[in-house]
């Protein structure tokens, strides 16, 4: 079984916000939230890199482990999705995140924010797959239609990379031993090493 | 890229297009030469032989070529440094705020790790010994009762009844009372009710209970906040500590020798609890609670994580120390529940308990707190 992850290539990112525009649209994302958004590092000075950042999908993931009432779930393919309907609006997963990735549709007072929405790698949630439910409250469920998460298949650059940890590891590897530089993956050690050791990126390539 | 000849034929092309990004961007500096000035496709001309003199000042033997490309040879002239557009290692970038074009609070942080800090504190020691201290607590009182049972009143009810509590007293303390009933019993099911409460009860059902709870958590905690601020204004002046305290204190209230040691309106174990919990801890857990209910202050993750860990650790010992107020106030002593529910206690608990304020009130020196008229002690006794 494949265990999605992302990567993004800081050396191709052109941060042109495709990926979070497509995201948006792709999955009628709430006002206010965006899944996915671009940062750009030194901007404007020499060593400037953008960065696209989403849901990690970590091998332990911060946000399962705060929930209070533990409305996370990881699927077969490592991908962490939460059910709304559990959800209470606590905020503990966008705490513990690192990042970033929950956001809530609300910030009110009295801790009032709305059902948490993250990135689903485009896999919906625990409704039905493709059902008019799950469409609104999680967007598309792209992996059920056979089909990559929307972000990586539209990057214009080839930049972001989404599909099974070990075909992206290989391409990303191809990448760095050609142009001889950005053997670092960004991401890759906050969201994966601790979990997991074994499926380092940054430790193959450096090595 | 195991094949050699694969190898050297894709070293060649990459160094020219290498070089050719290089030149591209160096291109107000490349253009100096006039003779490159009127050629039309001036980058490329002049990127040319940059490439082949790359190539040319590597080793013959494409053996020996290594799979990664060195960085390509700057122009002469150039004032870029090497490394020039070598990005910084991204754990010195990425927890830096940076610039993002999309909108919100921190996205233009890219990798906090706070968070992770909370994570192991509030899983764990908070939880475990938040969890040891709270079963700790009342296993003492029991034991405590079972051994000692209620302090009781050595004379007989006099009928006699003294107005302890007036109704302005008793009003905020009940609200306090209840507001942090409320509060406790709604903020231990978001820290420990998924390992007792939801195996017990299903994962919906609790979901359900836990979303009332959390707001009743946040609505009920600025009354409590509230009823604080007005407690502390109605209660201060009795709290206030004397040299009579000490006394009190050293002899622990009598409470090995069975002999109440007398004491003003509040004794010193009152005024202790007053300004270590009421005041002190209901400061800090307000003040934390107040950093989390509000997100549309846009307080950042560092400060509401540091806020949630005062706020747990703090109303865990608030909690545990409320059980020894409460079976004080309850069951563990004769008489004491009825002066904070009517507001008047006999004339006998009030010289067994506090001689020196049962002087101050027969005495008149005491204003507003008028003897009873004689009647029947209410109650059982």
């Amino acid at each position: 079984m494949a265990r999605m992850k992302f990567i993004c290539d800081a050396e191709r990112c052109i941060e042109c916000n495709g990926c979070s525009t497509a995201c948006k649209n792709e999955h009628e994302v709430p006002w206010g939230v965006n899944r996915r958004r671009l940062v750009t590092v030194n901007d404007g000075k020499p060593g400037e890199r953008s960065i696209s950042v989403a849901c990690m999908h970590c091998s332990d993931a911060p946000c399962m482990a705060v929930c209070p009432v533990d409305c996370f779930y990881k699927t077969d393919e490592g991908v962490v999705l939460h059910d709304k309907d559990l959800c209470i609006g606590c905020g503990y997963c966008f705490y513990a995140c690192p990042f970033g990735a929950p956001q809530f549709p609300q910030a009110g007072a009295f801790g009032l924010r709305g059902k948490m929405d993250k990135c689903t790698f485009c896999a919906g949630g625990p409704e039905d797959n493709n059902t008019a439910e799950e469409f609104k409250k999680y967007g598309r469920n792209r992996l059920a239609e056979g089909k990559l998460p929307i972000c990586a298949e539209m990057c214009s650059t080839k930049a972001l990379l989404a599909g099974d940890g070990e075909v992206i590891k290989s391409i990303y590897q191809q990448r760095v031993q050609r142009r001889g530089k950005g053997e670092e993956v960004w991401g890759w050690a906050m969201a994966y090493e601790r979990g997991d050791k074994k499926m380092s990126a940054t430790a193959q390539v450096k090595s | 890229m195991k094949s050699n000849n694969g190898k050297w034929l894709a070293t060649l092309v990459l160094a020219f297009f290498a070089g050719l990004t290089q030149a591209i961007a160096q291109a107000p500096a490349v253009v100096a030469p006039p003779a490159a000035v009127n050629a039309a496709p001036a980058p490329a001309a002049v990127v040319a032989p940059t490439a082949a003199v790359n190539v040319a000042s590597e080793p013959a033997n494409p053996a020996a070529q290594p799979a990664v490309l060195a960085a390509p040879v700057l122009l002469p002239g150039s004032t870029a440094k090497p490394g020039w557009n070598v990005p910084q290692p991204w754990d010195k970038v990425q927890s830096v705020p940076q610039y993002a074009s999309v909108p919100g609070h921190e996205a233009n942080v890219l990798e906090q790790d706070q968070g992770q800090w909370w994570r192991t504190m509030r899983n764990g020691p908070v939880t475990f010994y938040g969890g040891i201290i709270l079963l700790v607590m009342p296993t003492i009182l029991l034991i405590f009762f079972a051994i000692k049972g209620p302090f009781r009143l050595h004379d007989k009810p006099t009928g006699r009844l003294i107005e302890r509590f007036n109704s302005a007293e008793r009003m905020v303390h009940w609200t306090l009372a209840f507001s942090f009933i409320a509060l406790a019993l709604t903020g231990l099911t978001i820290l420990f009710g998924k390992h007792v409460l939801m195996p017990v009860i299903g994962a919906s059902s609790f979901a359900f209970l836990t979303t009332i709870g959390k707001n009743v958590h946040n609505f009920v905690g600025p009354l409590f906040t509230f009823s604080l601020v007005v407690f502390f204004i109605l209660y201060v002046k009795d709290n206030i500590f004397q040299s009579r305290d000490l006394v009190w204190l050293a002899k622990l209230g009598g409470l090995m020798s069975g002999h109440h040691v007398p004491s003003g309106r509040f004794n010193a174990g009152e005024k202790i609890w007053f300004w270590l919990s009421i005041v002190m801890l209901g400061i800090a857990v307000s003040t934390s609670g107040v950093i989390m209910l509000f997100p549309n202050w846009n307080a950042t993750r560092e400060l509401m994580t540091d806020a949630n860990l005062v706020h747990a650790i703090l109303s865990t010992l608030f909690i545990a120390a409320s059980l020894g107020h409460i079976y004080i106030g309850t069951i563990g002593t004769e008489g004491a529940l009825q002066g904070m529910k009517t507001g008047s206690v006999d004339e006998t608990w009030a010289r067994e308990h506090h001689a020196l304020w049962l002087e101050e009130v027969q005495s008149g020196r005491r204003a507003g707190a008028a003897m009873g008229a004689a009647q029947p002690a209410a109650g059982d006794d």
